[in-house]
């Protein structure tokens, strides 16, 4: 049986202490699976997977991620953990400061590659995502599907064993979705990746098996 | 713009605070070098029946270090020149001995009083003159500034160090975003604050070279030279060595300030 790399048993999270967003859920991911979470808007599904990179801690019950239990996780050890992540936010969060190549860069700097490797990786991938020739450009400089894809690559810069990826396509020319969930699927199928995507509408043409978890009333389902 | 300015809020506290350490610092420096230049500067005369002898006033007196006997002949001499005629040999029996005497250090005018009692209660000894002269005055106004400087420095160093903190906590903020990012990639807690700490260490630098030249400057500046009226009244080895010392000092305050802020930082990092 697959290594389980995401559990959550009767997991419960909320901001406010009376106000659970997501109530009693148990489900689990298993290793180098590509999983859909769906649910409407306002349902959750951003809180959900900001718990499975330690940013909302568990109101109750447990989550465990890589074997780690994040209820009351330490901050080296959480910083130890988010190394092993590829996250993929709604609202990309690039730094602003940055050119295009510092920007993919961040996770190899972190890892202590050589300067070397740290340009080799962060040229190869920026060809990926079809950004040659804007390394220097600012992240204002770029635009939305751009910036999505900067932090695509940067999300994959350090073969992450996990990736997270919230509304990746959101609101995304047809092209930028297109090399976005090219790469999705790459990871997955070619490095072995466990991809967790938070997504309204799953993509019709997908070339890889996944399953589907969909939050419901605050409570996460496995539909498939 | 808007990055000269945080700047600025930085290098005039950390500024501050290094101008006044090193005033401090170098008051005490030119006082110590001061007492040197005046204990030359002083005269203590002793009238004695008898021949005095060093070690003996030493046992009494631990400050003297020199005894000198002026030369008698000389007060003979002028009174020769009056017309009166005596016999130099029979009158040197019946003379008393004059005496130049030296201390170990400056004397203030209390310790002048002070010795001059000590001096009269021994044996012999039968009259003691004592004279500074008017460079007293102006030590007595450096200790006057090296006591100021103390409380100024209490309070410079109170509120240069709530300004310093109150900055950190604006470039904190300014780069909290970026900070935030990092450590969602699991950037450990150094990395994060790097930015912060290569701002704080380029302006303890500007602000040490700042106090640093300005010292410099005045200490080669004839107005304090003539004031004092000393030449060399610290070597310039003497400022060079207060520079990395302040260097050091400011480093430690900005660095310690950068990581007491990022550290109260909220806990979700
Ligand atoms: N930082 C926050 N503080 C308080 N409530 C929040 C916060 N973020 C989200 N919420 C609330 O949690 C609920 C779920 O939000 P979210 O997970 O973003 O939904 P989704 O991503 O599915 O659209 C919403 O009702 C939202 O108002
Ligand atoms: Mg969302």
């Amino acid at each position: 049986m697959a290594k389980k790399v995401i559990v959550a048993k009767d997991l419960v999270l909320s901001y406010k202490k009376n106000v659970p967003i997501i109530k009693n859920s148990t489900f689990s991911i298993t290793s180098g699976s590509f999983v859909f979470i769906t649910g409407a808007s306002g349902s959750g599904k951003s809180t959900l997977l900001r718990s499975f990179y330690g940013e909302l801690r568990p109101r109750s019950g447990s989550l465990h991620v890589g074997g780690i239990l994040l209820n009351d996780i330490k901050p080296s050890k959480l910083s130890f953990l988010r190394k092993y992540l590829g996250i993929i936010f709604q609202d990309y969060k690039l730094i602003k400061e940055w050119n295009v190549k510092k920007n993919v860069m961040l996770p190899l700097l972190i890892a202590g590659y050589s300067k070397d490797v740290c340009e080799a990786q962060t040229k190869r991938l920026l060809k990926h995502v079809r950004l040659e020739g804007k390394e220097e450009y600012y992240p204002v400089e770029l635009s939305g599907g751009e910036q999505q894809r900067v932090a695509m690559a940067r999300a994959l810069a350090h073969n992450p064993v996990i990736i997270l990826a919230d509304e990746p396509t959101g609101n995304l020319d047809d092209y930028s979705s297109r090399v976005i969930w090219g790469l999705l699927e790459g990871a997955n199928e070619q490095l072995g990746s466990t991809v967790v995507v938070v997504t309204h509408s799953i993509p019709k043409d997908l070339n890889v098996p996944y399953r589907h978890l969909h939050i419901e009333n605050g409570v996460v389902y496995e539909i498939s | 713009m808007r990055s000269l300015k945080n700047h600025i809020s930085l290098i005039i506290p950390l500024f501050a605070i290094l101008f006044t350490v090193e005033f401090y610092l170098l008051i005490d420096k030119i006082i110590k070098n001061y007492e040197k230049y005046l204990s030359k500067d002083y005269s203590i005369v002793v009238v004695a029946k008898e021949p005095l002898k060093l070690e003996n006033l030493r046992q009494k007196i631990e400050d003297v270090i020199k005894l000198k006997e002026v030369d008698s002949s000389l007060v003979l001499g002028r009174l020769k020149q009056t017309g009166i005629d005596l016999d130099p040999d029979q009158l040197k029996s019946y003379l008393p001995r004059f005496y130049k005497l030296y201390l170990s250090s400056f004397p203030s005018t209390q310790r002048l009083q002070s010795l001059k009692e000590e001096l009269l209660q021994i044996e012999g000894i039968q009259r003691v003159e004592t004279f500074t002269k008017t460079h007293e005055k102006i030590y007595k106004f450096l200790i006057f500034l090296n006591n100021i400087s103390k409380f100024f420095l209490a309070i410079i160093l109170v509120t240069g160090l709530m300004l310093v903190f109150k900055q950190i906590e604006i470039w904190n903020l300014e780069h909290s975003e970026r900070m935030y990012i990092m450590a969602l990639f699991g950037a450990p807690f150094w990395m994060r604050i790097a930015v912060l700490l290569k701002l704080s260490i380029i302006d303890t630098l500007i602000s040490t070279l700042l106090v640093y030249l300005i010292y410099l400057y005045l200490l080669n500046s004839n107005y304090l030279k003539e004031l004092l009226g000393v030449e060399d009244l610290v070597a310039p080895r003497q400022i060079a060595s207060d520079g990395l010392w302040l260097f050091g000092l400011g480093l430690f305050i900005s660095i310690f300030t950068v990581i007491v802020v990022s550290l109260r930082e909220p806990k979700n990092r």
